[in-house]
């Protein structure tokens, strides 16, 4: 049981759609349990992020405090880290808030729309993460050693890289006509 | 007029220089203007002529004399006396003691304000004394409103000579053996450039002299076409006959109007004395001149670009080939040569290209002129054997750095050129030397920096130039240009990593060797530079790195 | 016209003189990739993507814009230049606001294909996130500078296929914007003849019909080779 792998799988500044792709793996997932634990998922308890990965796989963009920690920590305690999704690597929809100062990205979605809270009142809970001022990729912050892009990459794809480097083989996305963006 | 009467003229122009005992000079080029040299001008004219020295003093406004940051200049001749920083209260003092009393006065003499004991021939300064002009020969001396003045220094002679006892392929061969090279910056052998547009055969070709000078902190065309308009419009006709063009233009920025009414009013005045039009001087050759007007864009230095831009279009550059020499303005073979090129034909034509051969290096002959700027003592337009040491220029011409500060670098070449630092100061300036340290020797500018100048900044400074001027046309200068800025911006507000490093290195790379014109192409060029001498800089700056 | 030999990428081929390096190579087979050549209107060799080297020549010359010549040795997929396509393609990403996912052309668009050919998967330079215009001001179309990638082909078509001249282009560097007339909104040209020509020669999702939504958009850049085509038959 020893060389089982260990398997993490995170969403920061993500829809969690590259979640539901992985999901999608419906019985091959079966395939993928043969060879590794998954020790933190959104679909695992669990809250703080494990020592000792050898893959982590993340979805989503960095966008404030929490996420670049977040990440540092998963570089810090994880062998591979595999970004999966547009938003991952280039940042996608999450970034389309990039063209416009934070503030009125804000004031957009919480003083000048309808709402049914507290009118014009901006979320200022001390447990809310703290945006940052321009949304990043997660190659801006740290070192990542495969990239999957899509929106969502497709739950073959997902399967196809996680089962060769279960198999201790490098996948290459072009050559298996994987690689797609949107 | 024809080739007899430009004698006679030229003859009667001497004649009435030589019956004023005095000639006073007051530099009118734009640098001398802006320091109020106009109002210098009038004061000295109403004096002289209020104690009745008109007969015996000829006072004439000229062009550029090269101490630009000591003007307002004003020189007495013959004696070759230039005072500087002379404002309308000193107008009388020098009347009384340069003419009436024949003393020089010492506080006002040229660098008076460095020098404990200037020099009253202010040729006898380093500053002079290590120059050799031959583009600005004359520039300085010569009224550059009157044509008669121009003819009284010899001028159109060598148009004479040309037209009448000489066929285009002599003169071709007379400049081929000058070796002369452009003087824009790339150096191509001006001759060889004559001789491929003068054998493509058509019925239309054209001569653009290019007056798009837009390097930062360079100013030697501006003064070539202020201070001797009508020397560039010689040297174009010249161009024109041997190589079989009838029509020329000559594309002059619009941020120079100095320069632009100058030699408007000389291409007037050519045509007028039958030196420009149907028949020069008689003989069976036209050639017409006209200005464009360049609106501020960089980009239009660039040969094609600057074509596209004469043609009425957007001024964006085009892929090589074909070569103007082929197919430039209106499809036709175009010859374009830079202002400071067209002023060294004339003399070359009169001295012969032997001579003009033998100055200089063996691969670089000639002369050339600097802008220099910055921190240097002595700005201004300086004209040197080709070969010359950076040694030489800074320290001897330039009278060394400002404040008694270090020497760090010196930028060739602006935008598109490359520092020098001061282990490189013996470099020899001439095309090859400077290319061999990643510089290049440009159209001429010569930006001084000391041991306070701070070479990520530089590089940034000159990127976003770069970035700014870049027509957006093709990939690699529109965004690469752009990115490299981010990057440089990033490193020098201390945000930067060493992956930014290896991006900017790749990215400059890149940007040279894909980039469709020269802008792009040498874009990178102050970057890679200061890189290569300044390494520890960029380094020092870069704190946190990816994990 | 007379047949010289060249050689490219190690093959001999026996080709007519005058025509470009492109020409010779798509008729042979040999992929070039372009992103501003488009069959049917002049090129101006603006992407830098189809840059071959030349034996001799000490800079990369443009396939689109250089006529081959007797003895020619050149050379498309070399290292230097593939990792050089690979950079032209991560810029272009990088320039504007490339959001695949919520894009009309998603699926269908050129700057996508040139992205898989390059095999690249990420952007390795930071994007510049421009804030762009949407004009939607047209009545049937919508040119939405967010995915504009400055080809011009749209310029291009507009002026030597339809002859109405409505593109232009503004602005220097990165801030070059395809302008419609004097730079007024589209729907207020007096030029624009809303032939669409335009919207098919658009490689990307800048240029698009109305009523379309996300992965619907279908364009055919083809038709305007056929219809010059069609011309120079006279027909």
């Amino acid at each position: 049981m020893d060389s089982k792998k260990k398997i993490a799988t995170v969403c920061l500044g993500g829809c969690s759609g590259c979640h539901m792709s992985i999901l999608d793996i419906d019985e091959r997932i079966l395939d993928v349990a043969k060879l590794a634990d998954i020790v933190k998922s959104p679909i695992v308890d669990g809250k703080e992020f494990p020592e000792g990965v050898d893959i982590a796989i993340v979805e989503g963009s960095v966008t404030s405090d929490e996420h670049w920690h977040e990440i540092k920590l998963i570089r810090k305690r994880s062998k591979f880290i595999v970004a999966l999704g547009d938003c991952a690597v280039m940042t996608n929809v999450t970034g389309m808030r990039n063209y416009f100062p934070l503030q009125e990205v804000i004031d957009e979605a919480y003083k000048n729309s309808v709402s049914n809270d507290a009118e014009g009142a901006e979320p200022n809970d001390p447990a809310l993460l703290k945006l940052h001022d321009k949304v990043v990729p997660l190659q801006e912050v740290v070192k990542v050693d495969f990239i999957i892009p899509g929106c969502p990459p497709s739950a073959d794809t997902i399967f196809y890289v996680l089962f060769e480097f279960l198999n201790n083989r490098i996948p290459n996305l072009s050559e298996v006509n994987k690689l797609k963006y949107g | 007029m024809n080739r007899n009467d430009l004698k006679v003229i030229s003859e009667k122009a001497k004649e009435k220089h030589k019956k004023y005992k005095h000639k006073i000079c007051v530099c009118c080029g734009a640098g001398c203007i802006s320091s109020g040299s106009e109002g210098v001008l009038l004061k000295l004219q109403k004096e002289i002529v209020e104690r009745g020295l008109q007969n015996e003093v000829e006072v004439i406004p000229t062009g550029c004399m090269g101490p630009c940051n000591q003007g307002p200049l004003v020189k007495y001749l013959p004696e070759n006396t230039i005072y500087q920083k002379v404002d309308c209260e000193n107008i009388s003092q020098i009347v009384q003691s340069q003419i009436v009393e024949k003393k020089p006065i010492e506080d006002l003499l040229l660098f008076s304000d460095f020098h404990p004991k200037p020099f009253i021939n202010a040729h006898d300064d380093p500053f002079f004394k290590k120059q050799l002009k031959i583009a600005l020969k004359d520039c300085g001396d010569i009224n550059p409103e009157e044509v008669e003045d121009y003819l009284a220094y010899d001028g159109y002679l060598a148009l004479g000579k040309v037209l009448f006892q000489m066929s285009p392929e002599d003169v071709i061969a007379e400049i081929k053996h000058s070796r002369l090279r452009g003087r824009g910056g790339a150096g191509f052998p001006t001759g060889l450039k004559w001789e491929t547009v003068y054998k493509y055969v058509s019925e239309e070709k054209y001569v653009i002299c290019n007056g798009d000078e837009g390097d930062p902190g360079a100013f030697m065309d501006r003064s070539v076409l202020e201070g001797n308009p009508h020397r560039v419009i010689e040297g174009m006709a010249i161009a024109g006959y041997a190589v079989g063009a009838n029509k020329g233009f000559a594309y002059i920025r619009g941020e120079y109007p100095l320069a632009i009414k100058r030699f408007e009013q000389a291409i007037k005045q050519a045509k007028k004395n039958g030196l420009l039009g149907n028949k020069i001087l008689g003989s069976e050759f036209s050639f017409d001149i006209e200005v464009r007007i360049g609106a501020g864009a960089f980009v239009c230095g660039e040969e094609t670009a600057l074509i596209a831009s004469i043609e009425g279009k957007r001024g964006t550059p085009k892929p090589r080939p074909p070569f103007p020499a082929e197919s430039g303005l209106r499809g036709k073979p175009t010859l374009i040569n830079n202002v400071e090129t067209f002023a060294s034909i004339v003399p070359i034509l009169n001295n012969g290209g032997e001579w003009y051969s033998e100055i200089g290096t063996p691969k670089s002959a000639g002369t050339k002129v600097f802008a220099l700027a910055g921190k240097i003592n002595y700005s201004g337009l300086i004209e040197v054997p080709m070969g010359t040491s950076l040694r030489e220029i800074v320290f001897e011409l330039g009278g060394g750095i400002q404040g008694g500060g270090e020497f760090k670098a010196a930028q060739t070449g602006g935008p598109s050129g490359g520092c020098i630092p001061a282990k490189h100061l013996d470099v020899k300036m001439d095309y090859e030397s400077l290319m061999s340290l990643g510089s290049i020797m440009g159209s001429g500018g010569l930006i001084v920096m000391d041991e306070k100048s701070d070479m990520v900044d530089v590089a940034r400074y000159f990127m976003e130039f770069c970035m700014d001027e870049s027509c957006g046309k093709c990939v690699p200068c529109r965004v690469g240009t752009k990115m490299m800025h981010d990057l440089l911006q990033k490193i020098y507000d201390g945000k930067g990593t060493s992956i930014d490093l290896e991006r900017l290195e790749e990215l400059a790379i890149y940007v040279k060797e894909t980039s469709l014109c020269g802008l792009g192409a040498s874009a990178p060029n102050p970057l890679q530079s200061t890189l290569r001498h300044f390494r520890e800089e960029y380094e020092s700056k870069i704190e946190q790195d990816i994990d | 016209m007379q047949n010289i030999t060249i050689y490219i990428d190690d093959k001999k081929l026996e080709v007519e003189s005058g025509k470009t390096i492109l020409e010779v190579c798509r008729n042979n087979n040999i992929e070039i990739l372009t992103m501003c050549h488009l069959e049917g209107v002049l090129d101006v060799g603006a992407c830098r993507l189809c840059l071959v080297e030349i034996e001799g020549v000490n800079k990369l010359l443009s396939a689109c814009t250089t006529k081959v010549a007797a003895n020619m040795v050149i050379r498309t997929s070399t290292e230097r230049i593939k990792r050089y396509q690979r950079i032209t393609t991560e810029l272009l990403f990088a320039e504007r606001n490339h959001m695949c996912s919520v894009c009309v052309a998603n699926g269908k668009c050129e700057l996508q294909n040139l992205g898989y050919k390059v095999e690249m998967d990420s952007i390795r330079y930071p994007r510049l996130f421009p804030q762009c215009e949407v004009d939607t001001s047209h009545s049937w179309y919508v040119l939405d500078h967010n995915r504009c990638i400055m080809c011009t082909r749209c310029v291009r078509v507009c002026s030597e296929v339809e002859g109405a001249f409505n593109w232009s282009v503004k602005n220097r560097g990165y801030q070059v914007r395809i302008i419609s007339d004097f730079n007024t909104p589209w729907g207020e040209s007096t030029t624009c003849t809303s032939c669409g020509k335009c919207l098919h020669a658009c490689p990307t999702g800048a240029l698009w019909p109305k009523a379309i939504v996300q992965g619907q958009l279908d364009k055919k850049p083809e038709i305007i080779e056929e219809l010059m085509a069609k011309r120079k038959m006279g027909l």
